[in-house]
């Protein structure tokens, strides 16, 4: 491994810190390798000797960790607990908060389907009626009315149903994007480092 | 040897040597990896923790060889520490050896 490599690797692993504190951690490995290629040492025995970067990285932040609970008042990993209210408070919200509305809102998209759909089935029942009423006259209470004007208004009351229907395709695909971004939005907070 | 053993031994080693004379980084992670087989990178987290907590401060000087190096200098703090750790590594020590060296003890 390089000089390079192991400092990037190390910066990396240093993300939680500030940046004045990662800058003064990674001088003293600065220094170190320039100690080290000045007495003759290749770069690679160097960064062999100092270890793995990413769990020197760790320690600094478990050290870190540690140094932020003592101040906290002493409990010790305090802010280990923190962290695990925070998620948990995050996930309550949303079952209580985003999961209502959403079920709610599911079920108006629901409601919405039901009625494109029935007002189309009904514009085809109209529009059939007078054919039923020369099958089966007596049970057709429509079998009153005018046959023209009740295919007519079948095609009508079909046509508005089919309009419906396709308003509620759109409506539906806005709808997904909507949750889906929110989904997104929310795994962003809920993942993102401090 | 045990990981997490050599931690702890590692920071009374520190202390100890830090009571002698001031050091700088380089030069007390090369004093102790020569006789302590450890990853040298795990000297300076070590180091910053304990500066952390009082127990010495650092200071930068120029050198004649070459660019200006930090040393570390040990704090009144850190020697009363380095004292309870040493007597608590003796007399740990003492006990270890005792169990070892007689197999009557239960």
């Amino acid at each position: 491994m390089t000089k390079d490599r192991f400092l990037a690797d190390l910066k990396h692993a240093l993300g939680g810190m500030t940046e004045t504190e990662r800058r003064e951690v990674l001088y003293d490995y600065e220094e170190h390798f320039r100690m080290g290629l000045a007495e003759g040492k290749p770069e690679e025995q160097i960064a062999r000797s100092l270890g793995n970067p990413r769990v020197i990285g760790k320690s600094y932040a478990i050290d870190a960790l540690l140094e932020e609970s003592r101040e906290g008042g002493g409990v010790t990993a305090a802010s280990v607990l923190r962290a695990v209210f925070a998620s948990i408070s995050l996930t309550f919200f949303n079952i209580i908060f985003i999961l209502g509305p959403f079920l709610g809102l599911v079920g108006v998209m629901i409601g919405l389907w039901a009625a494109a759909v029935s007002l189309g089935l009904a514009g085809v029942a109209v529009f059939l009626s007078p054919l039923a009423a020369l099958i089966t006259p007596r049970y057709v209470t429509l079998a009153g009315m005018n046959p023209a004007f009740l295919l007519f208004a079948g095609i009508g009351v079909a046509g508005l149903g089919v309009l419906a229907v396709l308003g509620m395709w759109k409506l539906s695909g806005l709808f997904g994007q909507v949750i889906a971004a929110y989904v997104r939005f929310n795994t962003r907070i809920v993942t993102r480092r401090k | 040897m045990n990981i997490q053993f050599k931690k702890g031994v590692l920071e009374l080693c520190v202390l100890v040597v830090l009571c002698r004379k001031d050091f700088y980084g380089y030069e007390l992670v090369q004093a102790i990896s020569k006789n302590i087989d450890i990853a040298e990178g795990t000297v300076y987290p070590l180091l910053r923790r304990l500066m952390k907590e009082g127990y010495f401060t650092t200071y930068i000087q120029e050198s004649a060889e070459g660019p200006a190096r930090k040393y570390y200098q040990i704090t009144d703090k850190g020697k009363e520490y380095q004292k309870v750790l040493l007597s608590d590594w003796t007399s740990f020590v003492a006990g270890v050896n005792t169990l070892i060296g007689r197999e009557d003890v239960a």
